[in-house]
């Protein structure tokens, strides 16, 4: 990886992103591991009643690396608003795109540890 | 003293640069690198001797088959073994820990029985087990190992769990060297006591051989694995050293050409030691690498190659004692522990630690390192880890605390914390 991963704008979302905390009153709420790692972050949405259902806000936590963190922040922007329906179809080379690093391979699966966590807790939720 | 700058020269990678610096490479623990004359070695004997072996008659296969039964002889003697029948070429440890497990451990033991751990084993040391409690209905038990514990105190640990264990515990693996803590454990004084309650004794010297000097017959082991990866060979050739009364009695762990006395259509039976172990084609290549890295090894002597090692150790845990915020796993002193320096910094997460070291040219791990166990015990979710070899001198630690000063500049504290669950 080059240091324009730890230029300074990307180490402000790092350090001081407010999409990283709890919410207060989840809809949804699942914890992601990475086991080539070990990081685990904890992902939680908040639904509108509405019909679609949209997701109003959305908050993570836990370890995990600049990589992760930017990502989560970055996929958190822009999930606000979606509906579920969107958010699922939500892809990696979308994400990546957002993202707009030169990831190597290993730090790919960084970058894509927030989308695994959306994914599941779509499932999760539509399963209920 | 080592001459770190002759050998550096020997190794044609180190010359190289990582992202516009010289390299420092201070991942040993995970592979060495390779010195040409080992690289030499493989290159001779593909363009030179490359037969079969074992099964010509011509010119080419004899001198592979004398090749290859030379680097037998060359780590038999390297780990003191005596009869070089013991010596069986695996892939690594890996495969090495999994034929005790899966043809010794699975025939011998059954209900009732324990294999006594430790809580600090690399994955290859564990799941094995794992597999074999599951089928044969052992149980596993474990010695806990805290992260300064040093020889005497772990040794305690093993008497009075054998003890309380009175009589059940049929095995007793662990690493001779953690890949984590670096901490050196007494394998012969540990053997002595697993022996007296009746227990054979299998040791991971994946973190051993190519840092401290090891005699398999002093040691008082039964079993004892090793890779060649990490002491200057090639990766894909390891060794399965065990007592030859258990190597008789143990099963192929695969069967096919190379290792059969008599075939008919419907039954074998297996040739002697070594080749009943050794079914296949084997390694040749790796095996007579592997052989001209123990040979370089030889050259250093052991003993230097230690002293070095605790020199590098010392230096090390001082300069990195003095950044603030970054622990230091495993003992504090310098002579309880092998070349590597595990450690985390409080707010930076080992994974941007190793990234902004790459930037600077310094190689190092980070991760669990097959450690999940430990590194949940210990309650950090991965580290950051600095292990050395025979080219590394205290400059290339320097680099490494320069660099590390540059990732807390960059990264500051961040709140990592881990979850409740
Ligand atoms: C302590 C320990 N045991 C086992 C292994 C596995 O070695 P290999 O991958 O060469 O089979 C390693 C190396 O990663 C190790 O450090």
């Amino acid at each position: 990886m080059d240091d324009t991963l730890y230029r300074e704008e990307l180490m402000e979302v790092y350090k001081n992103t407010s999409n990283r905390g709890r919410l207060t009153d989840p809809s949804i709420e699942i914890m992601q591991k990475n086991p080539m790692c070990g990081d685990e972050i904890v992902l939680q949405l908040k639904l509108s009643d509405t019909n679609p259902r949209v997701i109003e806000d959305a908050k993570f936590d836990g370890v995990a690396c600049a990589v992760s963190v930017i990502s989560s922040s970055y996929l958190l922007d822009a999930l606000k608003g979606k509906s579920i329906e969107e958010a699922k179809n939500m892809t990696k080379e979308q994400l990546l795109e957002m993202l707009n690093l030169n990831l190597t391979t290993s730090r790919v699966k960084c970058a894509t540890l927030v989308l695994d966590a959306l994914k599941n807790a779509i499932d999760q939720y539509e399963q209920r | 003293m080592l001459k770190t700058d002759l050998i550096k020269s020997d190794c044609p990678i180190l010359k190289r640069e990582a992202k516009n610096h010289p390299l420092v490479y201070l991942d040993n623990a995970a592979t060495s690198q390779k010195p040409r004359q080992v690289i030499e070695a493989i290159a001779d004997y593909y363009a030179n001797h490359n037969a079969n072996v074992h099964r010509g008659l011509h010119t080419l296969s004899e001198e592979a088959t004398e090749m290859y039964e030379d680097a037998r002889r060359v780590v038999a003697g390297f780990i003191g073994a005596t009869d070089l029948s013991e010596v069986i070429f695996t892939t690594g440890t890996t495969e090495s820990l999994n034929r005790v497990a899966f043809t010794w451990a699975l025939f011998n033991l059954q209900e009732g029985d324990s294999i006594l751990l430790t809580d600090i084993e690399h994955h290859s040391n564990l799941i094995p087990w794992q597999i074999v409690a599951k089928q044969t209905g052992a149980k596993l038990e474990y010695i806990e190992i805290g992260s300064d514990d040093t020889g005497n105190i772990i040794l305690e640990k093993f008497k009075d769990k054998l003890s309380s264990l009175s009589g059940k515990v049929k095995l007793v693996c662990f690493s001779q060297a953690s890949n984590v803590l670096g901490t050196i454990l007494p394998v012969k004084e540990i053997s002595k006591a697993a022996h007296a309650v009746g227990a054979l004794v299998c040791i991971d010297g994946a973190q051993a051989v190519p840092h401290i000097p090891v005699n398999v017959q002093s040691l008082d082991c039964d079993f004892y694995a090793f890779s060649g990866h990490k002491m200057l060979g090639p990766t894909g050739i390891g060794v399965l050293w065990a007592r030859k009364n258990l190597l008789e009695s143990m099963e192929p762990f695969i069967y096919g050409g190379g290792m059969i006395d008599v075939v008919t259509l419907n039954d074998s039976t297996w040739a002697v030691l070594p080749e009943k172990l050794e079914a296949g084609t084997p390694h040749i290549a790796g095996a007579i690498g592997l052989s001209r890295a123990v040979k370089y090894l030889r050259n250093l002597d052991m003993k230097n190659i230690r002293e070095h090692e605790v020199i590098m150790n010392t230096y090390a845990l001082n300069k990195l004692s003095t950044i603030e915020g970054l622990k230091i796993l495993g003992p504090a002193d310098a002579q309880e522990r092998t070349g590597l320096i595990a450690f985390s910094v409080d707010g930076i997460h080992s994974h941007d630690l190793a990234a902004v070291l790459d930037t600077v040219g310094v190689a190092v791990r980070s991760g669990h390192h097959c450690c999940m166990p430990l590194h949940k015990k210990l309650n950090i979710s991965s580290s950051t880890r600095a292990s050395f070899y025979i080219y590394n001198n205290t400059d290339d630690i320097d680099r490494l605390v320069e660099g590390i000063q540059k990732a807390i500049k960059i990264l500051g504290k961040n709140k990592l914390k881990n979850l409740e669950y």
